[in-house]
């Protein structure tokens, strides 16, 4: 495998991965670590917005209505009044779904991260660490063919 | 673009003029109905107000957008002194008030009169103060800002307090106040997308890119404050419901019996959360100042339905009388953006 | 204090290098000071299990509350710590959301702060409950003859609020912890390396990585925004949504939210001023990051003191009897020292920040956010116990007094608090580095 090619200067990092994209390689052939998030990268290959917010939006959703649909069936299976308010209280139910929406939302969220981020992975962890905190970069193997 | 252009004593006879015209629908035997001109001044305070609030804050916040539409939202302040000459011609329409035949220690006419138009005119003053230095410097002028929010804060809490929740004294509600405030940087934020589709992002000369960024921050506000909005109704909303006391439903209750209100009060949850907070929530309508422009225009009728529901079964108003005495304040309000450089001074070095 | 070697080590390090090693002296052996302060703080947690013991043992009857003032020092630590928490996520999601970018330089120890004081917080309805061994009674199943909780009563929303609200900002804390736990697993030795490197999930910083953590860390930053704004309403609710004469008020959600987040931000100042001394990180806690969390401190007690205002002002306007005679016995009754007491500290006080200087003085910070702490804890003393000592009849008037036990458990759940943000200073890194990277 071709070795790394290491920054330590993000400047010249960014320049590299220009001219890395003028050479015709997308980012998806590129092997890239950077120890912090630099913005540039995504505007040099116009990065797609990727698919935790599908997460995000399908688990709220699930969590609106399940919840909703969770608290109507309980109080509808015994119905007993409380407090002289209604069987189904619209009010309160949809505390409880908006607070479910939230809960199944943030963890589909986290759960589609480490999903799409293909986490836990160890591979590549000892291979970047060798080489410090720096920027690095390498042109995929079987994408050279 | 420039068809016309206004010499600064022109804009300000022309506002005399809307103001007349307002006041000529109101009080011309035209109909019996009186509550028009109490919802007209309850709308266009917020909206006024808003826009210089909205500001305001913007400065105190630095926040960047601010950069596009810096003149267009600060060149409101000569509406704030039309409002207040407006609520001193409200004083014939104190009879409206259910506490008008047995005033008390807080509820009764001249304190009522007096101490609104103070802060209405404080309002304008500070507006107008801050107004004037922050459209001429480029560095944020925090005392000022700091200074118009605190009489924009007071103001529209009285406001709330006394023009709206007094119609049905004695039913209470102690978030109205902060409900109303909020509201008015809301319908600030939505005329600021207005403004963004109008004028496409102000007389600045910027670059595009930055300006579409701009305008990205205001459909996010946007989006946020229907979030905000949705919260604070339902914090209101919950408690009158939870609590189930007479004197505290009473007042929803009279106006959920009739199946217009009922309807319109769906309406202005459509228009003020779900059309905003389901419309925004794509990236893509959100870099479209047309779509976004849209939604603030929702969210606009529905801040107007909302005054609406508030005032409509207490104050009986002419629905054509309404809609003119708002139109008029509107072209008023178009005549000083278009009309801008006459109000505010120069702006001295770059834009920050 | 120079027990950094990071800043010793000569000005040619790279600002990173410097950066990862002034974090990582934190980290390093604990000190004979440190470790006594642990020992004070994990005494008073010692004591805190041990009058909880005897409550258990003996029964409610330990703690002053009774009949009827059935809520007191419990339910007040419990709305207190709940409500410490929440500055945490503000600084956090709201800042995150807002580009404000004094945020890298407080969220680790806020974001930590929020996880410790909910979990402190989360003890005290446990406390409260006297049986504690059945407190899954309170949990969303099925129980005796198949029936439900009851979902129209907010304890039963506040039991999903918390919950939530303990899980969403657990996920945010981690996710926001995995490329720093990545660079403990590159510097540190041994075993110690190994238990970060598990805990980083093998992050490698790869591009596809960073790509689907900005978005996870924003959504999550979205989703946590709303959810602060409502843990505290619910809380507030709790009271609100009872006929209770200086309960009962619409204004009560923001009025809590605000609250809140004004105790929150003191106790940031309390946590951070000394931990920036201590662990030698001036450099990127700055004077001016202090400056700009004044100001929310600022903005937040005017809007407390807007809500005290409001609330007062309309009972008077509103002419209710009990309403008025609450607010009468809140200024002028039997807790009348209290009610002025939290006047000073949450309203008049935070004037100070006015000032420019004022707010630049890290010493006054710090002094203020004690002051309003003790504040903000009195406020949820008085709007609990004032409302119920005088209820409608006057025939079910009473007073409350604190008992040893109670005090003794809010001392502990402070030496609790203490102890386990000692640890996270041990264990974690105190800032987040990659996000101060991004910035130098």
């Amino acid at each position: 495998m071709e070795p790394m090619q290491v920054f330590h200067d993000r400047e010249e990092f960014l320049a590299r991965l220009r001219e890395l994209r003028d050479a015709g390689h997308g980012w998806r052939d590129l092997d890239i670590h950077m120890p912090f998030h630099v913005h540039e990268v995504d505007e040099i290959f116009a990065l797609p917005p990727g698919g935790v917010r599908f997460f995000a939006l399908g688990g709220g959703v699930l969590g609106f209505a399940g919840g909703l649909a969770f608290v109507c069936y309980t109080v509808l299976s015994w119905p007993l009044i409380t407090g002289g308010k209604p069987i189904v209280s619209v009010p309160p139910f949809l505390l409880i779904a908006y607070l479910l929406t939230i809960l199944c939302g943030s963890l589909c969220a986290f759960g589609g991260f480490l999903l799409l981020a293909r986490r836990p992975g160890f591979g590549e962890a000892s291979d970047v660490d060798a080489h410090g905190d720096c920027f690095m970069v390498r042109v995929r193997e079987e994408k050279k063919r | 673009m420039m068809l016309v252009t206004f010499k600064r004593r022109d804009l300000y006879l022309l506002l005399l003029l809307a103001a007349g015209l307002v006041l000529l629908f109101e009080y011309g035997k035209l109909t019996p109905n009186r509550g028009a001109l109490l919802l007209t001044l309850v709308f266009w305070s917020g909206l006024a107000q808003g826009c210089l609030a909205l500001a305001a804050a913007a400065e105190l916040t630095r926040a960047r957008w601010i950069a596009s539409l810096r003149r267009e939202l600060l060149c409101v302040h000569p509406l704030l002194l039309v409002l207040a000459l407006l609520f001193l011609c409200l004083a014939p329409r104190l009879d409206l008030y259910p506490w008008h035949e047995k005033p008390g220690p807080w509820l009764n006419g001249p304190f009522f009169l007096v101490r609104n138009l103070l802060l209405l005119l404080a309002v304008w003053w500070t507006g107008r103060r801050f107004a004037l230095s922050a459209a001429a410097r480029a560095e944020p002028c925090q005392r000022d800002a700091v200074l118009f929010l605190f009489a924009f804060v007071a103001c529209q809490s009285l406001l709330a307090f006394d023009l709206v929740m007094s119609l049905a004294y004695p039913w209470m509600s102690s978030l109205l106040g902060a409900y109303f405030f909020v509201e008015a940087l809301y319908a600030g934020v939505a005329l600021a997308a207005l403004l963004f589709f109008v004028l496409g992002g102000g007389k600045q000369r910027q670059a595009p890119e930055v300006i579409g960024a701009h305008h990205r921050d205001v459909a996010r506000l946007l989006f946020g404050f229907s979030v905000l909005w949705g919260g604070l109704f339902f914090a209101q909303f919950l408690l009158l419901w939870y609590g189930n006391l007479p004197e505290e439903t009473g007042f929803i209750v009279a106006r959920l019996q009739s199946a217009g209100l009922r309807n319109l009060a769906l309406l202005v949850i459509l228009a003020c959360f779900v059309a905003p907070f389901i419309g925004l929530m794509a990236r893509r309508v959100k870099e479209r100042p047309a779509l976004v422009a849209l939604v603030a225009l929702a969210v606009l009728a529905g801040l107007f339905g909302e005054r609406l529901f508030f005032i409509l079964p207490e104050a009986p108003l002419h629905l054509g009388v309404t809609l003119f005495q708002n139109l008029v304040l509107g072209m008023g309000w178009l005549v000083l953006v278009h009309g801008q450089g006459e109000v505010l001074p120069e702006a001295v070095g770059g834009e920050g | 204090m120079s027990q950094e070697p990071g800043l010793n080590a000569g000005p040619n390090l790279a600002p990173a290098e410097r950066l990862e090693r002034t974090v990582l002296a934190a980290m390093s052996r604990p000190s004979l000071r440190y470790l006594g302060a642990l020992g004070l703080c994990g005494l008073l947690v010692l004591m805190l299990f041990a009058i909880w013991g005897v409550i258990i043992w003996q029964g409610m009857g330990i703690a002053g509350i009774n009949h009827p003032v059935s809520w007191g020092v419990f339910i007040t630590n419990f709305v207190f710590w709940v409500g410490i928490a929440h500055s945490g996520t503000l600084i956090s999601a709201v800042l995150y959301l807002f580009r404000a970018r004094f945020r890298t330089s407080f969220n680790r120890a806020a974001e930590a702060m929020t996880l410790i004081a909910l979990s402190v917080a989360g003890l005290f309805p446990l406390i409260h409950l006297g049986r504690v061994w059945i407190f899954y009674y309170l949990l969303p199943y099925p129980s005796e003859r198949l029936i439900w909780p009851n979902f129209r009563s907010p304890l039963v929303w506040d039991v999903f609020a918390v919950t939530t609200y303990m899980l969403v900002s657990a996920a945010f804390f981690y996710i926001g912890l995995l490329p720093d736990l990545a660079i403990l697993r590159r510097r540190l030795q041994g075993w110690r390396s190994r238990v970060y490197g598990w805990l980083s999930l093998g992050w490698s910083g790869s591009l596809d990585e960073w790509r689907h953590y900005n978005r996870v860390y924003l959504f999550l930053a979205a989703f946590a925004t709303p959810l602060v704004a409502s843990v505290h309403s619910i809380v507030s609710w709790d009271f609100a949504v009872s006929i209770v004469p200086g309960w009962h008020t619409t204004i009560f959600a923001p009025y809590f939210v605000a609250g809140a987040i004004l105790s929150g931000s003191a106790m940031v100042f309390t946590l951070t001023i000394p931990m920036r001394r201590i662990l030698g990180l001036e450099a990127y806690i700055q004077v001016d990051h202090f400056e700009a969390l004044a100001k929310i401190l600022l903005f937040t007690s005017l809007i407390v003191s807007y809500s005290y205002i409001c609330e007062t002002a309309l009972a008077w306007y509103h002419g209710n009897l009990f309403e008025m005679e609450q607010f009468r016995y809140r200024s002028f009754g039997d807790y009348w020292f209290l009610y002025w007491i939290m006047i000073l500290c949450n309203s008049l006080l935070p004037l100070t920040l006015w000032r420019k200087s004022w707010r630049r003085n890290l010493r006054w910070l710090f002094i203020l956010s004690l002051l309003v702490n003790v504040g903000m804890w009195l406020e949820r003393f008085v709007i609990i116990v004032n409302s119920l000592a005088r209820e409608y009849s006057p025939y079910a008037w009473g007073t409350y007094q604190v008992s040893l036990a109670e005090l003794g458990i809010t001392l502990g759940s402070f030496g609790l608090f203490f102890a386990m943000f000692l640890l996270f200073c041990k264990l974690l890194p105190v800032l987040s580095m990659t996000e101060i990277k991004e910035r130098l």
